[in-house]
């Protein structure tokens, strides 16, 4: 491996802004760490570079750790937004410098100063000073200066940002070029997807300080793993569709959907579905469509860019329509977005207001396991107080996902089955509450104390092995989310004979799971003693910290975690549950609702 | 050609008034008093104007005055950088304080830091007494003179500089740090040249005041006709006497020479900036 980050976190003033990440980046490969303004991914590079310490983690080029190496010895190169050449030097002095430094003789020198220039088609720029050349020269010279040294690593951050789309485009294909020719190992830094796609050979996503998720463009674009992911790597339409034994549907038609992981027997349950805007198919009836139907729709807004044209199509409300994640419109309800190609255009000409019927060429079912939140309380007002807790709207928001709200008075008759994750306010009723709600087929309950903030750190606990896998599942989506770091509990009973080699052998198991199956980084920590008495105390250990809680057995809510979900002022509690009924092979799909129980 | 002659719009109106404005008080308060300083002395004839301004008494007055004032810049051109670079890069309870303090000078009276200066350095003062037995006699010497002038010339060479170390990327030391620098070298080659402008500019401002200061160095001096009398102070002596066409040669010699150096280090800092190419 040229480039291996190991577990890397960084955090400013106890926030991580680098949480826990991990990338193996391979000899002469391109890889692109894409995220929005504050994913952590600038500082990601600094960290490579050596500018910037970190606090847990390693870091080693080429075989060799470099974590407490010096940025002047880790041989790398590293290109700025801003250039960074040196203002009072030539373009000559300034590619000399790390050549000067290493006090290489002048003809050596300017030979290897010509090979640069040449490289970066900057033939007799020489003597110039950088104010004489415009942006995009500049930013050759300093692409020439970061190369001199023969770096193993080259490293750019956001190197196109201040330069107009023109020039940026030539520019990208001279570094695709000199990347090529040199074969050196490289990491570029962008917010920009176009920029990513048209560079990458690896793309890693990142939001939050996470790294979510890594592979080819082609792969993140058409089967994403995360929402986040979904929709920041071009445009998507998220929906909300049901998944039954014969596939997914929005109401009552099946159709047919790539991603899906078929049901073993469980019952039907929601998930999120990704349709991207080529995707869609237009047409003015049912009928006439050759892909699966999904809702019919108005068109509200027709945008001509030349080659493509961009449609946003309200939803009929209609009881066999697709729901629309609220993707785009901050007011009022969520449109659906379509492109066309001009072909398409021709074919069915259409006038804002038009009626048309929409289907989906291709579906791409998310494996997360959040698909939208439940406020569930006594009344429907109250339930819409949970839903404006802050940490709860924080959360739909960054997830894209909406809340619905549910008054489940005296916890009494039959209600309608539960999709999502149910959110309840903790207290003493609390537990009661978990119990009833997991009895009637909800298998994730958030226990929210009142105005609890975004945690800092995440506990996770499973009280079976049964439910690891689902846990895991519903931490790491939850964690792609909040910027967090998570935190595995292993709990051995005190006085345990069998020795203390099981526990520390699961712990790795957990992590390495974790890592490989759900690309959550977590730490992990061990203590002896009594299950809820050592939780509670690695929760009160800081503020702002939360806990996500596998349970097997839904009598637990009631009794054994009584007092933590009653504690005052309490953590946020999310628990999953699982029956074990299924084993560990079926955990993918959720248990059967144990009504009769 | 119907456009001729006619100036494009420009955003801020009234070129013709703020000119007007400018050229009235560089008339008003610069010119035509340095005028009058200048024909005052050509009334005297020229043998006379020679030996004023070439007599012993003056010659020393303006070797110390010069000297003491280059000194006194040069100092504080390197503990105004080392301030101004603490102030700008770190951040150290109390940094507001110090940041305030800077300007103290600026605002007190001169003759007060004069009488301030002379009771900590004079032999029995706070500092004096230590250093009185090591046989270093700062009050009533050129050396106190010289601390007097690092005194009020020292804002201006850290408000100068502040500005302009605030500018330096940290990107540039980055960059240098990853091409394989040390720090001094980055200081010597990256840092220093960048702010070489504004320090020169500091510089040449401390020294154009201390050339000029009167206030406080008259109460540190000791003024002692060949040793310790600046030419300020000398000035002032002629006038006393009622030699008023003797105070204006004087006058105008500090104005020559001054003008002079302070005409050199300009065109040193225009030099400067066009191979910095500052203009982006």
């Amino acid at each position: 491996m040229s480039i291996a980050l190991d577990q890397v976190t960084k955090r400013y003033q106890d926030q991580p802004v680098v949480n826990d990440v991990s990338i193996e980046v391979g000899e002469g490969e391109f890889f692109v760490l894409l995220g929005p303004s504050g994913s952590g991914k600038s500082t990601l590079l600094r960290a490579i570079a050596g500018l910037t310490g970190i606090d847990h983690g390693r870091i080693s080029l080429h075989g060799r750790d470099v974590t407490h190496v010096r940025a002047r010895d880790r041989g790398v190169g590293l290109v700025f937004q801003n250039y960074a050449l040196f203002r009072h030097m030539t373009v000559a002095d300034n590619i000399e410098f790390a050549l000067r430094v290493r006090r290489m003789k002048a003809a050596e020198r300017r030979a290897r100063r010509k090979e640069l220039l040449q490289l970066v088609a900057l033939e007799g720029m020489d003597e110039r000073l950088p104010g004489q050349l415009s942006g995009g020269q500049q930013q050759r010279v300093a692409v020439a200066r970061a190369l001199a040294h023969k770096p193993q690593v080259l490293l750019l951050d956001e190197p196109f940002g201040a330069l107009d789309a023109k020039i940026r485009e030539e520019l990208r294909r001279t570094i695709r070029a000199v990347q090529r020719e040199l074969g050196i190992t490289t990491v570029l830094v962008t917010h920009d997807q176009e920029e990513a796609f048209a560079l990458a050979d690896t793309i890693g996503v990142m939001n939050h300080g996470r790294l979510l998720e890594v592979g080819n463009p082609n792969d993140l674009y058409t089967q994403p793993a995360t929402r986040f992911v979904a929709t920041f790597l071009g445009a998507a339409n998220l929906l909300l569709a049901r998944q039954s034994v014969d596939g997914i549907r929005f109401g009552a038609t099946p159709l047919s959907a790539e991603g899906a992981e078929p049901l073993q027997g469980g019952r039907e349950h929601e998930v999120v579905a990704v349709l991207r805007p080529e995707e869609v198919e237009v047409g003015t009836a049912r009928e006439d469509l050759s892909s699966d139907f999904i809702a019919r729709g108005a068109v509200e807004e027709i945008v001509f860019t030349g080659a493509l044209e961009r449609l946003r199509v309200r939803l009929l409300d209609e009881p066999s329509a697709a729901q629309l994640l609220g993707a785009g419109s901050a007011s009022g309800d969520p449109l659906i977005e379509i492109t066309r190609t001009q072909p398409q255009r021709r074919e069915l000409p259409l006038l804002a207001g038009a009626q048309v019927a929409l289907g989906a060429r291709r579906l791409h079912v998310l494996p997360t396991p959040i698909s939208s939140f439940l406020a569930c309380a006594p009344t429907e007002a109250e339930a819409a107080e949970i839903a404006r807790e802050p940490l709860l709207e924080s959360l739909s928001t960054r997830m894209k996902t909406r809340v619905s709200l549910r008054a489940i008075d005296g916890l009494a008759g039959t209600p309608a089955p539960f999709a999502g994750v149910a959110a309840i306010t903790a207290g003493s009723q609390a537990s009661e509450t978990v119990e009833w709600l997991m009895r009637h087929g909800a298998g994730e309950v958030l226990v929210l104390p009142k105005n609890a903030p975004s945690p800092a750190r995440v506990f996770i606990h499973w009280t079976d092995e049964a439910v690891r896998r689902a846990t895991l599942a519903v931490s790491a989506s939850l964690l792609r989310h909040v910027s967090a770091e998570a935190v595995y509990l292993g709990i051995v009973p005190e006085g345990d004979a069998t020795g203390r080699g099981t526990p520390m052998r699961k712990l790795l198991d957990a992590r390495s799971e974790a890592q490989q199956s759900h690309g959550l980084e977590m730490r992990t920590e061990l203590a002896i003693g009594e299950t809820v008495t050592e939780i509670t105390r690695n929760l009160s250990t800081g503020s702002s910290q939360m806990l996500v809680l596998g349970i097997t057995d839904i009598t637990q809510a009631g009794t054994a975690y009584r007092t933590l979900l009653a504690a005052q002022p309490g953590w946020p509690v999310l628990i999953v549950y699982r029956s074990k009924d299924w084993g560990p092979g079926r955990q993918a799909a959720r248990s059967a609702p144990e009504i009769a129980a | 050609m119907k456009n001729a002659g006619r100036r494009e719009p420009n955003v801020i109106p009234g070129f013709g008034i703020t000119l007007g404005f400018t050229t009235f008080f560089l008339c008003a308060i610069v010119l035509l008093p340095l005028s009058a300083l200048v024909l005052k002395a050509a009334g005297m004839d020229f043998a006379r104007f020679m030996d004023v301004i070439t007599s012993p008494r003056a010659i020393a007055s303006y070797k110390l005055s010069f000297g003491a004032s280059m000194v006194a810049a040069g100092v504080n051109m390197v503990f105004g950088f080392a301030i101004a670079w603490s102030l700008v890069r770190y951040d150290f309870p109390g940094r507001k304080f110090v940041d305030a303090i800077i300007d103290m000078p600026f605002a007190l009276p001169t003759a007060v830091s004069g009488i301030a200066l002379t009771t900590v350095f004079a032999g029995n003062g706070w500092i004096g007494q230590y250093l009185e037995p090591l046989g270093i006699q700062v009050a009533y010497n050129w050396i106190g003179i010289t601390v007097a002038l690092t005194l009020i010339g020292m804002p201006f060479v850290v408000r100068t500089v502040q500005p302009a170390l605030a500018e330096v990327q940290r990107d540039l030391e980055d960059a240098a740090e990853t091409l394989g620098a040390g720090r001094f070298y980055v200081f010597r080659r990256i840092i220093v040249p960048t702010v070489l402008p504004a320090l020169l500019t500091g510089f040449t401002l401390a020294f154009a005041r201390a050339v000029g200061e009167y206030g406080s160095v008259i109460f540190i001096a000791g003024n002692m006709p060949m040793k310790t009398e600046i030419t300020p102070l000398l000035i002032v002596i002629r006038l006393e006497e009622f030699d008023y066409a003797g105070a204006a040669a004087l006058g105008c010699v500090m104005l020559a020479i001054s003008f002079v150096m302070l005409l050199a280090i300009n065109l040193l800092q225009v030099w400067g900036r066009k191979r910095m190419m500052v203009s982006r």
